[in-house]
């Protein structure tokens, strides 16, 4: 078999030059600024520092999608949140649905594409016996990107009107199972929209 | 048969920092500590070596992305038009605009959107057969960044892994080894390479800085330190595809699979380097990931960590694993 790894014999000269080998040193300490910078200054909690050093770096690291917090599954893995919604279609008949459907949704990764709108979503939303200051300044943020799922279903499926509640669902403990304990999961209304005059929920 | 004597800390330590590069070969050696530390440098990042391993990256990255796309092409609408789950004015609530651009923003209309999707699709296999490879790592990289940064409500651990990933490809020489490329314009070999170096190291630092981070934001959690958080993965209706409640049973289970899995994670950075702890760590990384994978139904991000992964192997093993009688030429000077 003519293999032949002829690296062997270590070569005597960098292939770059020194000048073309300190740029992109300096280029390589900027890009890494940036990678360690968005986990840093990302989810809460984060330092003042890392929110101040990140400033300069934010068009790099929007332009090349890199901000991210690489908290997978921190700090605690929680429960699933899914979006029941309930639509009158133009002929006055009902129509019912989730999102996201594990019996529709298919592929996977199509499914996790969904189910990301109800996951993030449920990020915004605070639960129904938190305090009112707290509910009525979270809704001005949850609440377009709901009037925008809301739009979306009522535009795919013909409808005039949708209500949609968050669904927290229970999530069991190892004692809830041996037990078969089974908990309500928690509904949160998000509202009823409704197609205006100008045809936008 | 006697045992080679065992490796003491000065000469692991000389094994690290020289590299290919001969330390007494070099102009730059004063033996200073700053010397040392520049010549490490040097080494590390732009010695060059054998592109298999980027080429194999390259091959497995473009088939999640063309995976990814073909996902995004059953309902481009929804992810990327007017009347999608996020409207375009919307998106600045979810991501730091108006840094994060998207070929999206201008090209809305339903037929647009499904338009630079395929192109990215076209792309992405382009990638993976290594047909005018950099231009499609380019391609590629754009439509990525573009449809991400527009579909901030679908995204999730898996986009920001093939992100890194396809920076890496774009960077580096990805058609240089099992390519078409490589075959039209190179014959049966390929030269060794400072610039896949440089892209394979990239990949390797990003994926230790997500681990370090990762690990560092499960150690805020109460559950990780008790020992209980694969439970509430496990238990988690919408993510098990696979059924492990009979763990229910088993605490001092969960307890072992939570807790090794943090210090795995926690380690990784430091474990990975040293060859005596590569391979446990790298083990470690395909029993994590395919449990994701197979028990979380989150088999693209399994795949996605595993083919980061796969920028340690050095090329010796994947030749070996893939019995290429290939020739590698040194680099150019």
């Amino acid at each position: 078999m003519p293999t032949v790894a002829s690296h062997s014999t270590p070569p005597r000269a960098m292939p770059w030059s020194i000048v073309a080998r300190a740029v992109l040193s300096l280029a390589l300490c900027l890009y890494f600024s940036a990678v360690v910078l968005a986990p840093l200054a990302g989810p809460p909690p984060a330092s003042e520092l890392a929110n101040w050093l990140i400033q300069p770096f934010r068009p790099f690291i929007g332009g090349l999608y890199l901000g991210h917090g690489y908290r997978f599954f921190a700090p605690d893995p929680g429960p699933g949140h899914s979006i029941r919604w309930s639509m009158q279609l133009t002929d006055g008949s009902p129509l019912n649905g989730v999102l996201p459907n594990p019996t529709s949704d298919w592929p996977r990764l199509l499914y996790h594409r969904r189910f990301m709108v109800s996951e993030k979503i449920a990020a915004f939303v605070p639960l129904s016996d938190a305090p009112e200051a707290i509910r009525t300044k979270a809704r001005l943020d949850w609440q377009p990107l709901v009037k925008g799922v809301a739009g979306h279903l009522l535009k795919k499926h013909g409808g005039t009107q949708i209500t949609l509640t968050l669904v927290e669902h229970f999530l069991p403990a190892p004692e809830d199972v041996l037990r078969s304990r089974q908990e309500p999961d928690l509904l949160t209304p998000l509202g009823t929209y409704a197609i205006a005059a100008d045809r936008s929920p | 048969m006697s045992l080679p004597p065992p490796n003491t800390g000065s000469t692991i330590c000389a094994e690290l920092i020289s590299g290919p590069w001969p330390l007494e070969s070099s102009p730059l050696v004063s033996h200073s500590w700053a010397a040392l530390w520049l010549h490490a440098w040097n080494a590390f990042w732009f010695a060059p070596t054998d592109p298999l391993p980027l080429g194999l990256v390259r091959i497995a990255t473009g088939l999640l992305l063309a995976w990814s796309s073909t996902v995004w092409l059953l309902d481009t609408s929804a992810f990327f038009g007017t009347g999608g789950w996020l409207p375009a004015e919307n998106v600045w609530r979810m991501n730091d605009q108006p840094w994060q651009w998207s070929l999206y923003f201008p090209f809305s209309s339903e037929s647009a959107v499904f338009w630079v999707t395929l192109i990215t699709l076209l792309a992405a296999v382009l990638l993976t057969i290594g047909l005018a490879t950099p231009l499609a790592a380019v391609v590629a990289l754009v439509g990525f960044i573009s449809a991400s940064n527009r579909a901030p409500l679908n995204v999730f651990g898996f986009d920001d892994v093939l992100g890194m990933l396809l920076i890496g490809l774009v960077v580096g020489p990805a058609g240089a080894a099992c390519s078409v490329d490589s075959q039209l314009w190179r014959g049966r070999g390929w030269r060794l390479s400072s610039a896949a170096t440089l892209a394979i190291r990239l990949i390797q630092v990003h994926l230790c800085v997500i681990y370090f981070f990762s690990g560092c934001g499960k150690l805020l959690g109460a559950t990780w330190w008790e020992g209980t958080a694969l439970w509430g993965a496990i238990a988690n209706l919408q993510y098990r595809t696979l059924d492990l409640m009979w763990l229910a049973g088993h605490p001092l289970v969960v307890n072992v699979l939570t807790l090794t899995t943090l210090f795995w994670e926690v380690l990784y950075p430091v474990l990975i380097w040293p060859r005596l702890t590569r391979r446990l760590v790298l083990a470690m990384a395909v029993m994590v990931h395919m449990g994701i994978g197979l028990s979380m139904g989150m088999m693209e991000f399994g795949l996605v960590m595993l083919v980061a992964n796969m920028a340690f192997m050095p090329a010796s093993v994947c030749r070996k694993l893939l019995c290429l009688p290939v020739k590698v030429y040194p680099a150019i000077p």
